[in-house]
């Protein structure tokens, strides 16, 4: 029957239903109907037809209308109604919303933090609009006849020139060198760090606003120089600065100011405070493509003509170095990766992706222990929202809304820790910047684009917390809640264990690094380096300074009681670095074996505490010798240490007197004790020392008795030898601690990290176990009641986390073992993984368990039995 | 004086309403309006004059029973309320004090114009 009814067009019916007013739909869709069927009998083809215009002319204002309107009302109330009982239900388990907000706060304040240099790192050099199209040279040399080749960022001065006129690509070349200058500030000498030498098609290729001065035009010519604004406010107050002169250097170059530039965003890789023209060094040559001090930076036609370029630069290099003896390749870097991806470093320093990466994952790893906690106790607690659960089910509640409701209320938590993480890292930002040598101010925190992410982080975590408490809590059955047959199910359990192991696996990871790296740390302090670095400082005056002067300021030096010793020397003993080569006159002239040396006078033994195994110590006489102008008739005497004797085929007392060809001949005077003269990582290499009075820095040792008053006493001295240098110093331990400074920002990384997953996981536990613990109480009042001891009840309320805290240190103790065995196998000395490290952290983690349950114990111990079994 | 506001294809509805009395619903009124006036009269613009009509407060509307041949849907029936009446007198006592005070030359001249 009704099949044979004809039936309205689908199409047109489905798209009234859509539109109308659900108020009206049922009584026009009958009009519809009626009419149709009335129409149908002359032909439904027909009546289709206009079915479809009817359908078009009821698509007027009056009908359409808004399906969502008719709920509206009732979600807002709903929503008001879920954020009360959420408010509610955090007011009333105080322990647990402390617990989870302290949680999250410490957590997300990590994350914050740590996203904060993620994205300061990210934003390098974003502010170069052409950033996508400039290239960094990167040159790679070699010599025939060997397979091994330097790479870097230095070019000669030729590259620059040569390749913007061989290919069509390069718009420009821009060549740079930074340099640390010493500038007249009141006449007084002041060491400006920042100090740069650029091509002028610098401001063509880079993006700086001029303030004073004209760009195109103001690095032409030798002698010219721009100032940054901070910077010429420093010398020149606030006036007009063009034309003006600077003196720069110790033979006072005037140096005529032509331009100054507004401050750049520090998120730079070009770091300057002073920028003079390249041509006023005088260096400018097209000779050669060694001598290669400087960095070159390309600006290309676009962004593509990086491959076709590199393509053509093979082979005209290969043209150009053909008979030379040496290959050198060039490579290009592109401007706006060198920040993350560069392993060369050319004026500031760069970071690692994968340094961020592995910051990412730190961050990441905080979320997931704060997450777990969050879902260890929401769990436990779900016991008690059961009630809750099941009236609203039986008042037709969908299982969805409740699930958004519980996301919900994860949502308030953690909206709330999100603030009181904010005031956190506001306060924390001092040190924090300490601690990452970076500037951020309190309104990068309110950055737009870093609340978006501030944002994202904490959808994140409210919904990683808490869909599974949700998920739980929104599937009861109403029916055996409400008959209170209710208890946690057996996979929340499972869960709820298998994320305390995680949390503590992660725990004791951290612990037995911490404690690793700390020792290595030590180890490296501490470690005996074959030289004296307690009480020693180091100056720098400057290669070649005249040695006549420098003779007479030591011997004043020398008259002050405090003062032991007084040497001048090319390099520190902390990090000696020239490489040498050396040969006995019985070896033939090809074959040499690779050195370090270090040119120092007749006092270095004594003033870094060196010792002596064979053979004596320089002598003034020495000094003389190596000193005499003529080659022919210089002597150089040498004292090596035990390794590059060994390297000789000489026990140390054999090798005294010896000749040995360093730079010429020389007579082997001393044989000292090995000593590390670079870091730890390195085994300690073959060393020769040689007398040369060039050295440009000077090292004294002190007594340490009255350190300020010697140290002005070097200062009034200085004044009167070498004025024209700032009086810096510096000591050698302090020297020696910041080569390790990786090392050290590591160990305190990781104590830091460790201490707060030891926090978060103590956390868990805590509210975990007092949950436990509310459950068992009626059990505990029978034992009590039985005559149960304070140990009695701790070991039976602990066994449980006891056995997972075990697993974890099962789990992770081995994990730990192999990651450290890798990070010390970086050092050629290093300290033994000794079994106790393992033992102790596994004790701590025992003992911090016990102690958060017993005071839940200690509750339970002091309750009256009766209370909590009177009650039924 | 109070305004009532009534346009001339609402004025049509309205006095048809009157005249099905208890049997107005859409199909209906469009099939009397059609067959009195001659004129076809759209769904759309009858709904929305209805629907303005009962904004208005001149129509009140109830459901009615659903039939078989509405595939199960209830009609909306119509009424005229006190206010409705009103609006329809002062609609027509307005036009009649217009007609008055035309005089009658001119309507004369129009009507033999027109035969």
């Amino acid at each position: 029957m009704k099949n044979q009814k004809p039936y309205p067009p689908q199409l047109p019916l489905r798209f009234f239903r859509w539109y109308c007013n659900p108020r009206l739909q049922d009584y026009i869709e009958g009009d519809l109907t009626e009419v149709y069927e009335r129409r149908a009998k002359n032909g439904k083809l027909k009546a289709d037809v206009l079915f479809s215009i009817d359908v078009l002319l009821l698509c007027r204002p009056g009908i359409i209308g808004r399906r969502k309107n008719n709920y509206s009302t009732n979600s807002i109330d709903m929503f008001r109604n879920n954020f009360k009982i959420a408010l509610r239900n955090l007011w009333k388990n105080k322990p647990s919303t402390v617990i989870n907000v302290l949680g999250l706060t410490t957590g997300i304040t990590a994350c914050l933090l740590i996203a904060l240099f993620i994205q300061h790192e990210l934003s390098f050099d974003k502010f170069q609009s052409n950033r996508k199209r400039i290239a960094r040279v990167v040159m790679e040399y070699g010599f025939e006849g060997s397979t091994e080749t330097h790479k870097g960022t230095f070019t000669s001065t030729k590259v620059a020139p040569v390749l913007s006129r061989t290919f069509p690509e390069v718009e420009k070349g821009v060549r740079m060198t930074d340099a640390d200058a010493i500038l007249y500030l009141n006449n007084e000498p002041v060491t400006e760090p920042n100090f740069m030498y650029a091509d002028s098609s610098f401001f063509n290729t880079f993006d700086y606003e001029m303030l004073q001065g004209n760009a195109s035009v103001a690095l032409n010519g030798p002698k010219k120089i721009v100032l940054t604004e901070s910077m010429a406010a420093k010398y020149f107050g606030s006036e007009n600065v063009i034309g003006k002169t600077l003196e720069v250097g110790t033979n006072k170059t005037p140096f005529e100011v032509t331009g100054v530039i507004k401050d750049y965003p520090k998120n730079s890789q070009l770091q300057f405070d002073f920028l003079a023209s390249f041509s006023s060094m005088g260096q400018n040559q097209e000779k050669t493509y060694f001598n290669a001090n400087y960095t070159t930076y390309l600006l290309l036609s676009d962004e593509l003509a990086f491959a076709p370029l590199l393509e053509k630069l093979d082979p005209f290099m290969e043209k150009e170095m053909a008979g030379t003896g040496a290959t050198i390749r060039f490579h290009l870097e592109k401007f706006n990766e060198v920040h993350l991806y560069s392993p060369y470093t050319a004026f500031a320093s760069n970071t690692s992706i994968t340094y961020l990466l592995l910051l990412g994952g730190v961050a990441l790893l905080i979320i997931i222990i704060v997450c777990s906690t969050y879902v260890n106790l929401s769990t436990a607690k779900s016991i008690e929202r059961a009630k809750e659960v099941g009236v609203r089910k039986v008042s037709g509640a969908a299982r969805n809304q409740l699930f958004w409701q519980f996301i919900g209320e994860a949502f308030v938590v953690c909206c709330l820790s999100v603030l009181v993480s904010f005031c956190a890292a506001a306060l924390l930002l001092p040190q924090f910047n300490s601690f990452v040598s970076r500037n951020f101010l309190v309104t990068d925190l309110l950055s737009p684009s870093f609340l978006l992410i501030t944002f994202c982080i904490t959808i994140l975590i409210s919904l990683a917390a808490g869909s599974y408490p949700a998920l739980i809590l929104s599937g009861m059955q109403p029916a055996r809640i409400l008959k209170g047959l209710f208890k946690n199910s057996s996979s929340a359990r499972r869960l709820q264990q298998s994320l305390v192991v995680f949390q503590f696996s992660i725990t004791v990871f951290l612990i037995v690094c911490t404690v690793i790296i700390r020792n290595q740390l030590n180890y490296i302090q501490n470690r005996n380096l074959g030289y004296d670095r307690t009480h020693v400082l180091t100056m720098f005056i400057g290669w070649g300074t005249d040695s006549k002067q420098v003779e007479t300021f030591k011997s004043e030096l020398k008259k002050h009681t405090q003062i032991k010793e007084v040497s001048r020397c090319a390099s520190t003993p902390v990090s000696i670095n020239g490489g040498y080569s050396m040969r006995l006159p019985s070896m033939p002239e090809t074959e040499v074996i690779g050195v370090f040396a270090n040119p120092v006078d007749e006092g270095f033994v004594a003033a870094s505490g060196l010792q002596l195994i064979a053979g004596e110590d320089f002598s003034e006489a020495d000094m003389r010798g190596a000193e005499i102008q003529d080659e022919k008739l210089r002597r150089y005497q040498y004292i090596l240490n035990e390794s590059a004797a060994r390297q000789l085929g000489f026990m140390p007392e054999e090798a005294i007197g010896r000749e040995l060809i360093l730079n010429s001949g020389g007579t082997i005077k001393g044989v000292v004790q090995d000593f590390n003269f670079q870091s730890v990582h390195n085994a300690i290499k073959p060393i020769v020392l040689f007398t040369a009075p060039w050295g440009g820095r000077m090292i004294i040792k002190i007594s340490g008795d009255d350190i300020p008053g010697t140290i002005a006493y070097a200062e009034q001295q200085w004044k009167k030898f070498i004025p024209n240098r700032p009086f810096e110093y510096s000591f050698l331990d302090e020297t020696y601690a910041r080569m390790y400074k990786t090392e050290n920002q590591l160990g305190k990384v990781m104590s830091l990290f460790a201490a707060t997953a030891i926090l978060l996981a103590c956390m868990g536990l805590f509210g975990l176990s007092s949950y436990m613990m509310q459950q068992r109480m009626k059990e505990i009042g029978i034992r009590k009641v039985l005559g149960a001891s304070f140990m009695n009840l701790i070991s039976i309320l602990s066994g449980n986390f006891i056995k997972l805290v075990i697993i974890a240190i099962v789990i992770a103790c081995p994990l730990a073992y192999l990651i450290m065995q890798s990070w010390l196998s970086d050092f050629a000395y290093h300290t033994d993984m000794h079994w106790w490290i393992f033992m102790i952290a596994g004790l701590v983690i025992v003992s911090i368990t016990l102690l958060t349950i017993s005071i839940h114990g200690l509750r339970a111990m002091a309750e009256n039995p009766v209370k909590s079994l009177r009650s039924e | 004086m109070k305004n009532y506001q009534l346009g001339e294809f609402e004025e049509i509805v309205l006095l048809t309403v009157g005249i099905l009395n208890n049997e107005a619903y859409s199909v209906a009124i469009k099939d009397e309006i059609e067959s009195r006036l001659t004129r076809t009269v759209s769904m759309g613009a009858l709904h929305t004059a209805l629907l303005r009509l009962e904004e208005k407060g001149y129509l009140k509307s109830f459901s009615g029973e659903s039939t078989e041949d509405r595939a199960g849907r209830p009609r909306r029936y119509f009424e005229i309320t006190a206010l409705g009446k009103k609006a329809m007198l002062y609609a027509k006592e307005t036009r009649e004090q217009l007609w008055k005070a035309i005089p009658k030359a001119v309507l004369e001249y129009q009507l033999t114009i027109g035969n």
